[in-house]
């Protein structure tokens, strides 16, 4: 999962550097709201502003934690 | 009669001491505090040889730190020169060596750099007049006062935010000063605190990103959110509906500005009438005519004194005391003035102003390119945004991410394209220029 949302992220944002460990503070709204549309397409969940935090943001580990626990909801 | 920011603090400083002039995440500094350290910082310039007249360059940092030197500088008398806080190193020597150059009237007292009206970028000159006037304009038209937060949100270099301390703290008000609005929480626990109203300034982009994302939680501060100004990028009508339906007491005007002109026009579209494109009657400072070819006309207090080191483009652009920029409009028969789009290849991506020739520059310096044509696309959320159609040279292997990060060494990061596609060739005319009419269709 890590490397396709690596992936699907780094093609929707080039301009970024998802192997950063303080991703939040590389990206701007326009970067949050598409890295929020990209995912709750690819895993067909439900991505909102009270998921937006410094810390789900982090980096692309942490991203992927938010959808594993997202997906892990909705078994 | 409205007195000049640093004038205003400093009346505020004894008045009301002890109110919160400025909040910032978890700082925040009282009006006292704040006259305190300006004049501290007055004194720390003038020690680092800052004389009156003569400008200072600076990156706008997001923070309270960068109001107290803007109120410094102009307390000394000097002209403030607030840049993009992540503007490469190369930008900032340029601008430096540019205005230092130059020699600056004594009513000079900010120098902003945009792409504005003109595409290229410029430095554009305002007066105290120009600062003091717009502040009036907002006051007046808008309806700042003491009881109001008003949160900025954009970065402080930009007139949008920028122009919004004024009216803010020369109302004895409190600034709520926040880094973007990609922590979005952040923004909406604001409206936590002991405020009886609040106030802010999104582009279209950020409210309908707002609208997307927690449209629910906007509904719920429908009393307290006195007012919403937009402005700097068109709003569509569906939008302007939508916030209304949130926000049903509040006022919300879509504001007609630039750097050039300052403060010039507003609607207030929560009349159930959502007229898109439609900015409303000149404040009070403001006089707006249009011409027969239809291009608005603007003249008024608020608007500059020129550009830096350009006499060629202040003539082209400024002609006795009237600036003709490059917006359309026409003025319907209540009054009201309506924009019909823009002259030009500027490129309008979140309200900054973005000469695509910029970012195609930027391009060509990369070595997979051969040749690359920079064009406006829609994002369905955040609407233009740029593309970049790339020319491969011969042989090379198209990497996107390497080329977004050599672009993004070379420019600020709003320039920076969304989208790339690789293309056979760029559409030119028959003197070798990129035909920009065919990439507009």
């Amino acid at each position: 999962m890590r490397d396709r949302i690596y992936e699907l992220l780094s093609d929707a944002l080039p301009a970024v550097d998802f192997d950063s460990d303080f991703l939040f503070s590389e990206l701007d709204s326009l970067g949050i709201t598409i890295i929020l549309m990209v995912l709750s397409k690819e895993y067909d969940i439900e991505l909102g502003a009270k998921d937006v935090t410094p810390k789900n943001f982090k980096s692309i580990d942490s991203l992927v934690q938010m959808i594993e626990a997202k997906l892990n909801a909705k078994l | 009669m409205i007195l000049t920011l640093e004038q205003s603090i400093k009346h505020f400083a004894s008045a009301t001491p002890d109110k919160i002039a400025v909040v910032c995440g978890s700082d925040s500094i009282t009006y006292a505090q704040l006259w305190d350290s300006i004049v501290q910082r007055s004194a720390e310039l003038v020690e680092q040889g800052i004389k009156p007249s003569r400008p200072y360059v600076y990156r706008a940092t997001q923070n309270i730190d960068f109001v107290v030197t803007y109120c410094a500088v102009h307390n000394i008398g000097a002209i403030a020169v607030p840049l993009e806080a992540q503007a490469p190193e190369e930008s900032l020597q340029t601008i430096r060596a540019e205005v230092d150059g130059c020699s600056f009237a004594s009513d000079i007292v900010d120098i902003l750099y945009t792409t504005g009206t003109t595409g290229k970028s410029k430095g554009v000159m305002l007066s105290e007049r120009a600062l003091v006037a717009c502040t009036e304009n907002f006051i007046v038209d808008l309806g700042f006062d003491s009881d109001l937060m008003f949160i900025v949100s954009g970065p402080l270099n930009h007139i949008a935010s920028l122009f919004k301390i004024l009216p803010t703290l020369s109302c004895g008000g409190t600034l709520c000063i926040l880094n973007g609005l990609k922590d979005i929480n952040a923004f909406f626990e604001v409206f936590e605190l002991p405020y009886k109203k609040f106030a802010t300034f999104l582009v279209p982009a950020s409210i309908s990103l707002i609208m997307q994302l927690s449209y629910d939680k906007l509904c719920s501060l429908a009393d307290k959110i006195d007012f919403i100004e937009t402005g700097a990028a068109p709003i569509t009508r569906h939008d302007m509906e939508r916030l209304s339906k949130a926000l049903p007491h509040s006022r919300l005007y879509n504001t007609f500005g630039g750097t050039e002109i300052g403060a010039v026009c507003t609607y207030n579209f929560n009349d159930g009438r959502y007229m898109e494109g439609c900015i409303g009657c000149p404040m009070k400072n403001s006089n707006v005519e249009v011409t027969a070819e239809g291009n608005i006309v603007v003249s008024g207090l608020t608007i500059m004194n020129g550009y830096v080191a350009d006499e060629e483009s202040t003539n082209r652009v400024l002609r006795s005391g009237k600036i003709y920029g490059s917006d359309l409009g026409y003025i319907d028969e209540e009054g009201m003035i309506h924009l019909k789009g823009r002259q030009g290849d500027v490129i309008n991506v979140g309200g900054f102003k973005i000469d695509p020739s910029e970012v195609e520059s930027a391009a060509s310096s990369c070595e997979m390119v051969s040749d690359s044509v920079c064009v406006a696309a829609e994002h369905p959320i955040i609407g233009t945004v740029l593309k970049l159609l790339v020319v491969l040279t011969q042989g090379a292997e198209f990497d996107k991410r390497a080329l977004a990060q050599h672009i993004k060494s070379k420019v600020e990061p709003y320039k920076v394209p969304t989208y790339y596609e690789v293309v056979d060739s760029i559409k030119r005319t028959y003197n070798g220029k990129i035909d920009r009419k065919f990439y507009k269709k």
